[in-house]
């Protein structure tokens, strides 16, 4: 162990995850003059939730039209993600960046507009107006990276982050490794951007393979865990994440299909989804699905997508803009015998995930309205934050979040001390699993971990059986000592995996204490099964005390609007 | 399988594996290898990089199937 190459590295502001929030996060503190390391588990040309590409951007751009503003918007968020989204924290870090946002993508040489120069703009998601600006962003990711090399950021890709630290309080750094070299990592930061996404691996996928996934499955929380052990407070985590994908291939496309017109309809044909809201297939997320779940439980499935009504130009355009939120689906519905007319494409609700109950909130670190978290220093931007969530929210809040680590930067005069002693201890715990010749995988742990939470809250909830997935998972936690891995590529999962398993625990903890249901199926308690907003209008705030005691309290939220 | 790297046309120019953000495409005697075909997220990265159509997707018989 004594020989793998040790690096120390120091910086003014570090930003973990180098995706859409990330990148964005590392342009500001750039610009506000700072030294900038940015460090992926990936390469930040293709990684995070848009490596592949993405083709939709939620924006207000006051056109004069009355649900085209500010107000409108906030009031669509309050209607929403009522009791997840902080107001204050919107109004801050995206209403105010939106402008500067929008035309910083087009700067970075992404066009918003269509070939004819004009921006198209469709509805979904109880929006009360065509919010989604659909574009051709395949190139979107590239482009920043080109960006933050123009910028002379300093880019670490495929080190993993490990652990943070903490020096009287106050963020001094963290540890990571190369996941190709094994060289070791140290790193000092006045401040740091957590931009790491959401928790994906965590309930059991539809094919089974817990790669064939919605999300990322490079995201596996591997900093709401580190950050939540050094007690930085995490909210909306108690919430369960899905949507409704072509079966077989948990791929995006659902803005897609319903922007272009197509009807979401059961085994019998029928459209169902005004059954359960008055805005039908326009309805938010979670209904959709809630919806889409009451018709396969109640023997109406499959589902399917009917697209035989929609004009050829229409279909044309659906196709191939779902190519590019998803490069490879198109394949997938040639591979399965879709023709591009009159195709009735068989649907299915995706995997759970630990993440954002609506597109107008996150699920992670709380951020208050400097995207900072309760310990000095540390900041969070993306899913990986409690607000935001989306392109649109890490792109203009990503930003906000960078600018607000360089100012705290600015005003510290000198970087924090890492303890030579819990260094050590890291690379021990680190590398152990490389040296274990006998032992269990990261496929069967991962495997145990979804099959505990899928049983227990995947998604459905009571105090029964989220207690009894906390007893189980607790119980796994020795096998964390016999966790082996062969090489780096799998030390790299077998790290993610005990994330994985921690975030869960988590999870099942903020649920416990939410003990009512909102944006079901999302979190739905079957013992509560009212929403509750006199009680629970508010971020379940879940994090660990200096004596190691996990404690939750509710930050109340207030809707004026 | 999922993405399918050519042997015959791959040039060894890395870009599939430098990109990949799951880490399953690896070089060996200067070839790409999709070392962890399970783990690939289908998302195109490696095809959109490459530069000889070396790289093609094939989907699993569960995802065709079920």
């Amino acid at each position: 162990m004594s020989d793998r190459p040790i690096h120390d590295i120091e910086t003014d502001v570090a930003i973990i995850g180098g995706g859409t929030a990330g990148l964005n996060s590392a342009m500001a503190a750039a610009e506000a003059g700072c030294r900038v390391l940015v460090v992926d588990k990936a390469n930040i040309v293709h990684s995070g939730a848009i490596a592949g590409g993405i083709d939709h951007f939620m924006a207000f751009l006051d056109t004069g039209e009355k649900w085209d503003t500010r107000e409108a918007y906030l009031g669509y968020v309050a209607s929403v993600a009522k009791g997840a989204a902080d107001l204050d924290v919107h109004n801050a870090v995206y209403c105010d960046e939106l402008a500067a946002a929008l035309k910083r993508i087009e700067r970075i040489g992404v066009s918003l507009r269509q070939s004819d120069g004009k921006i198209l703009r469709t509805a979904s998601m109880g929006q009360p107006g065509p919010y989604w600006i659909n574009f051709n962003g395949k190139q979107l990711k590239p482009k920043m990276a080109m960006e933050i090399r123009r910028r002379k950021c300093t880019v670490l890709n495929r080190v993993q982050v490990t652990n943070m630290y903490l020096h009287d309080g106050e963020f001094a750094g963290f540890t990571g490794f190369n996941i190709r070299t094994g060289d070791f990592y140290r790193i000092r930061a006045k401040a740091v951007v957590v931009a790491t996404g959401n928790t994906n691996r965590m309930f059991n996928a539809q094919t089974g393979n817990p790669f064939n996934l919605w999300y990322c499955p490079a995201n596996t929380g591997d900093l709401h865990r580190a950050a939540f052990d050094v007690g930085v407070a995490l909210a909306n985590v108690e919430y369960v994440r899905m949507t409704i994908v072509p079966k077989g291939f948990s791929a995006p496309g659902f803005n897609a299909f319903f922007g272009m017109g197509a009807q979401l309809v059961n085994a019998l044909g029928e459209p169902f989804m005004e059954k359960y809201h008055t805005m039908g297939p326009k309805a938010p997320r979670n209904v959709m699905v809630w919806g889409a779940l009451q018709e396969l439980k109640e023997g109406r499935g499959p589902i399917y997508m009917d697209c035989r009504h929609l004009e050829k130009k229409d279909l044309e355009h659906l196709f191939f803009t779902l190519g590019i939120d998803k490069d490879t689906l198109p394949d997938f519905f040639r591979a399965k015998g879709y023709a591009k007319n009159g195709a009735m494409i068989e649907m299915t609700v995706s995997e759970p995930m630990q993440a954002r109950p609506s597109e107008l909130c996150g699920s992670g670190i709380r951020i208050d309205r400097t995207c900072a978290s309760n310990v000095p220093g540390i900041y969070a931007a993306g899913d990986a934050s409690d607000q935001m969530g989306c392109l649109h929210m890490g792109f203009a809040g990503g930003f906000a979040a960078g600018k607000h680590a360089a100012a705290y930067a600015a005003k510290t005069k000198a970087l924090r001390p890492l303890n030579a002693g819990a260094m050590k201890d890291e690379e021990a715990r680190v590398y152990t699993p490389l040296e274990r010749k006998s032992g269990i995988t990261y496929r069967e742990f991962e495997n145990v971990v979804r099959v505990i939470t899928t049983d227990h809250f995947g998604p459905v909830k009571t105090e029964t059986s989220l207690t009894g997935a906390l007893e189980k998972l607790d119980r796994l936690d020795s096998a964390k000592a016999e966790l082996k891995a062969d090489n780096l590529h799998e030390l790299m999962r077998t790290h993610e995996a005990m994330n994985i398993h921690q975030v869960a625990k988590i999870s099942a903890l903020a649920a416990l204490a939410r003990k009512e249901s909102r944006f079901q199926p999302f979190h739905y308690r079957a013992d509560y099964p009212e929403t509750d907003d006199e009680k629970y209008c508010g971020l379940m705030v879940i994090r660990k005390q200096q004596n190691g005691e996990i404690t939750t309290h509710l930050d109340r939220l207030q809707y004026a609007i | 399988m999922p993405a399918v790297i050519d042997a015959s046309k791959c040039n060894g120019c890395e870009l599939c594996d430098l990109y990949c953000p799951v880490d399953v495409i690896h070089m060996e005697n200067e070839v790409a290898v999709v070392r962890y075909p399970e783990e690939c997220w289908h998302c195109g990265a490696c095809r959109q990089e490459c530069a000889r159509g070396a790289v093609s997707i094939e989907f699993s018989l569960a995802m065709l199937s079920v």
